[in-house]
């Protein structure tokens, strides 16, 4: 009894909490939305449409993909040219099992979804591992094949007819192309919130991350290649709704409507409205189905079959567009409002966490025999390297000694022959991401930031490692945890900006100097509570002003018990931070010890450091 | 027998025009790391150019075609095709690979591919075309058709596998033992230093651009008159030449267009073989190699190493 008046307490806490948060975060633009799509809802009922209504309806429907799409291209920036093939798979699902298999509509609705869907983890496997123009082609290609396969085979496709499906009846009620429209426009209201609530948040700042530097975000423990893939399938399977519920508002599955004309328009319509913007893709499809209708009345004058002047008017207007910069049309005008109307300075609300905790349980990290061979070149041999927590260790040597290799070795991009990593007994193996979670991480030599991502969510790229509720389906519905799990991340993202001295979060990377670059990418690697931390020439490129800071948190970080290694090949700057030193030559260790024992070694003084002095 | 005899050489007739197709598309794709999605339709742009000078846009009859006036053709189609390919590759793909935007030029090459098939398609607006034949092959053996080991083959065929391997042993010669082809070759593995030695890069690669167009559009010439050529067939052609490229990962012009002359086999095998009673028949000759391709970077996938950036 006690209990369940624990839960109704909780439960009320809950909604009370969310109510208050989505008050808060309501504005004037949220009203003007929820009423935009309440007008377009029941557009219908007040306007005289109903001869038009079939044809709303279907180009609802293929906004709804065209949104779908966008999840690709402009979330994940996957080129996919199979979303006409998707719209088919779904459509020619839904009409064999309706027509050959007898099936009602609700279960071979689901199974059409879900062979779209399972096509996609097919096609998808190249998303994450390959380059994105593999992709390009393998959707490509299946979008011919889709369109050879329903030409050659009457059998699947009904042949010039198409499949005539029977009516469509849910629960005794049969559904008219108004009740399709509604249908549609609440499914793409669904999908374009959905997209703007996921792209700023976790899931959405990985994807963003892996699209323009994938090594990097792989490197702070972004799952790449699931998540890629499992974007790529959320499309398709979101053209598989479209393409099912599309044959069965027009009752027949014409093979001629699908493949890769159809994935051409959809791929332009989203290039054209703008990727980036949930709403690009429906501007872009409005805008060619305006270019779709000149192109008629242009052809039925000259007699022309029709589609080929659309097809050519869509090709010019793209040129056009992507001639004039490409960043679509939405995304421009949105750029020119915003130079017109000055914005709103949003006051952030203060974080619960303004700096970094203590490392917990410090670990040493202990590489040994490290070895790894590029064909007949040895570029690491037998290498050791212990790492102590509370220790700065500079690992030095002459350029091409195995440096940056060793350290592509512990942090796991790069696999050694031989050789193993401990972290407290505990051996790493494995993928970036499995060793970052075990607190190991390192940053790129290059300036690897996010340059379309601001500077918070640039570390929020790194915070999001250790949430467990940050899915993208919690996200999505913005559950209390979810909800939770984004403030805690903001916090820790802000307090690893405020500790390497980045001001201003919400200035996008791409504006920052080389030298805020490199701090930036500390404040990710920070961000995801390491134990050991492994800086590749962190130094570079800064002024004598910005090494002193960088030497002074170096200094701080070292205290809060974090193992560091920094590469370096600024001596002086090396003398200032490292408690103990490594020489690398050509491959081989061949001292360590504190400066001034490894300065006083003959080797090194052979192999390295006979020009310069060391102190 | 007779049928093998036949599959074959209908097989390497085709093949060798995918593979001309196949030796672009790696060369494209190692020089600049783009996927030429207009390839085909630009080839088609060429052949309908032809056309248009050498028989306008009404039926043809064979006889009434000049020699002289289908060179003068056959001269301003290649011209058009070279020059329409640089030029596109200068406009508006060359913009997108400075800025390493894989999304930009995939979208840039299909806009080009379906603005121009509209372009065609709005000007020739018959289902399909019979293309005319200067060379007349209608007057060797019975109609421009011989017996060989007991099966009918066109002549026409022997032409075009020689002329297509001629015109890939061209390319390889050229890439190999041409100062512009070194010039080529040294672009596609290091861009940066080729530019750094002086390598007028950007010339270069648009004119590789142009005349890997220039020269499939020959090779599609040629075969275009053994059968009714459509709007659409300049894609279709393009798309095996793409499989074929795809299966040798864009390698070396020789493995380019072997795999183009095995796709052309596989295709003319699967139409009309049968072994043993069973057979699949022609619905399938066009899609197994799709497959093929589709299969191919799947399983490449799976064995990947994960690679540094998206573009």
């Amino acid at each position: 009894m006690s209990s369940a008046a624990g839960v109704f307490d909780e439960t009320r806490a809950e909604l009370t909490a969310a109510v208050r948060d989505a008050r808060a975060a309501w504005s004037w633009s949220s009203t003007l939305w929820l009423l935009a799509f309440a007008a377009v809802l029941v557009a219908p009922a007040v306007l005289p449409l109903s001869g038009q209504m079939p044809d709303l309806a279907q180009f609802v429907y293929l906004a709804l993909a065209a949104v779908g799409l966008g999840y690709a291209v402009g979330l994940a920036g996957i080129p996919s040219l199979g979303q006409g093939a998707f719209l088919g798979i779904g459509a020619f699902s839904e009409a064999l099992l309706r027509t050959k298999a007898g099936w009602p509509l609700v279960p071979s609705f689901v199974a059409a979804v879900a062979i779209t869907a399972g096509v996609g983890v097919l096609t998808g496997l190249a998303t994450g591992r390959l380059r994105s123009a593999f992709v390009a082609v393998s959707t490509w290609i299946l979008s011919w094949i889709l369109l050879l396969l329903l030409a050659s085979f009457p059998g699947i496709s009904g042949g010039a007819q198409g499949l005539v499906l029977p009516a469509a009846t849910v629960l005794g009620h049969t559904l008219t192309p108004t009740d399709h429209y509604v249908i549609g426009v609440t499914l793409v209201a669904v999908a374009v919130l959905a997209l703007a609530v996921l792209a700023p948040r976790a899931a959405g700042l990985g994807l963003a991350a892996a699209r323009d530097q994938r090594l990097a975000a792989a490197g702070l423990g972004v799952p790449v290649a699931r998540a890629r893939l499992g974007v790529f399938t959320a499309s398709a399977a979101i053209a598989g709704v479209a393409g099912a519920l599309t044959v069965e508002l027009t009752q027949v599955a014409d093979a001629s409507s699908y493949g890769p004309a159809v994935s051409f328009k959809l791929f332009v319509a989203v290039i054209l409205g703008g990727a980036r913007l949930p709403l690009g893709p429906i501007v872009g499809l409005l805008v060619i189905s305006a270019f779709s209708n000149a192109a008629e009345q242009i052809g039925g004058l000259r007699g022309l079959p029709p589609g080929r002047l659309e097809e050519m008017l869509t090709g010019y207007g793209v040129l056009l567009v992507l001639g004039l910069g490409g960043a679509g049309l939405l995304p421009a005008a949105r750029g020119w409002w915003r130079t017109r109307m000055p914005s709103r300075h949003v006051p952030r609300p203060s974080p619960p966490m303004r700096e970094l905790p203590r490392v917990e349980s410090p670990e040493p990290l202990r590489a040994q025999g490290l070895t790894k061979s590029f064909g007949s070149l040895v570029v690491l041999d037998h290498v050791d390297l212990e790492l102590a927590p509370g220790q700065v260790h500079a690992l030095i040597g002459p350029n091409g000694s195995g440096k940056t290799t060793a350290l592509k070795a512990l942090v796991g991009e790069l696999a050694p022959d031989e050789g193993a990593v401990r972290v407290n007994g505990t051996e790493l193996s494995g993928s970036p991401r499995a060793r970052v979670l075990q607190g190991v991480v390192g940053t790129q030599q290059a300036t690897a930031v996010f340059p379309e991502l601001t500077a918070l969510q640039n570390a929020l790229v790194g915070a999001g490692l250790r949430l467990e509720h940050d899915g993208p389906f919690r996200t999505v519905f913005r559950t209390p945890k979810a909800r939770a799990d984004e403030r805690l991340a903001e916090g820790k993202a802000l307090a690893a900006l405020e500790l390497v001295g980045l001001d201003d979060p919400d200035r996008p990377a791409s504006e920052l100097t080389a030298h805020e670059q490199r701090l930036l990418m500390i404040a990710s690697a920070l961000a995801t509570e390491p134990r050991v931390l492994l800086l590749d020439e962190p130094a570079a490129g800064g002024s004598a002003t910005e090494l002193d800071r960088l030497a002074e948190l170096l200094h701080e970080l070292r205290d809060t018990g974090l193992a560091l290694l920094v590469i370096e090949h600024n001596l002086r700057f090396v003398r200032r931070v490292a408690d103990e030193v490594t020489v690398l030559e050509a491959g081989r260790r061949i001292a360590s010890g504190t400066l001034a024992q490894v300065a006083s070694d003959e080797a090194v003084k052979m192999a390295y450091l006979g020009r310069q002095k060391l102190s | 027998m007779s049928l093998v005899v036949q599959v074959i050489v209908t097989g390497l007739a085709a093949g060798g025009v995918y593979g001309i197709f196949a030796v672009g598309y790696s060369l494209i794709y190692r020089l600049t790391g783009v996927v030429y999605f207009a390839f085909g339709d630009l080839v088609a742009f060429g052949v309908f150019t032809t056309l248009l000078v050498a028989a306008g846009t009404g039926p043809v009859s064979q006889t009434s075609l000049g020699v002289g006036r289908f060179l003068v053709a056959l001269g301003v189609g290649l011209v058009l095709c070279v020059g329409v390919g640089a030029a596109t590759y200068v406009l508006f793909i060359e913009p997108y690979l400075l800025r390493g935007s894989t999304v930009g030029w995939v979208a840039s090459t299909l806009a080009i591919a379906f603005a121009l098939r509209g372009m065609i398609g709005a000007v020739f607006t018959r289902p399909a075309y019979v293309f005319p034949d200067p060379l007349h092959f209608e007057s060797v053996g019975r109609n421009g058709v011989v017996t060989i080991a007991g099966a009918s083959v066109q002549v026409r065929s022997f032409f075009v596998i020689g002329l297509a391997a001629t015109l890939a042993a061209l390319a390889a010669w050229t890439l190999e033992r041409t100062r512009r082809g070194r010039a080529l070759q040294a672009i596609s593995s290091d861009p940066e230093a080729a530019r750094f030695v002086g390598l007028p890069v950007e010339t270069l690669v648009a004119l590789a651009f142009g005349l890997v167009g220039g020269l499939a559009a020959l090779a599609a010439v040629a075969a275009a008159p053994s059968a009714p050529f459509t709007v659409d067939s300049g894609a279709l052609l393009g798309l095996k030449g793409l499989v074929a490229a795809l299966i040798v990962r864009f390698g070396s012009p020789w493995a380019a267009f072997a795999a183009g002359l095995g796709v052309g086999l596989a295709e003319a095998a699967i139409d009309n073989l049968r072994i043993g009673g069973f057979g699949l028949g022609p619905q399938y000759g066009e899609l197994i190699p799709l497959a093929f391709a589709l299969g191919v970077i799947a399983y490449r996938s799976l064995r990947a190493e994960p690679v540094a950036s998206t573009a």
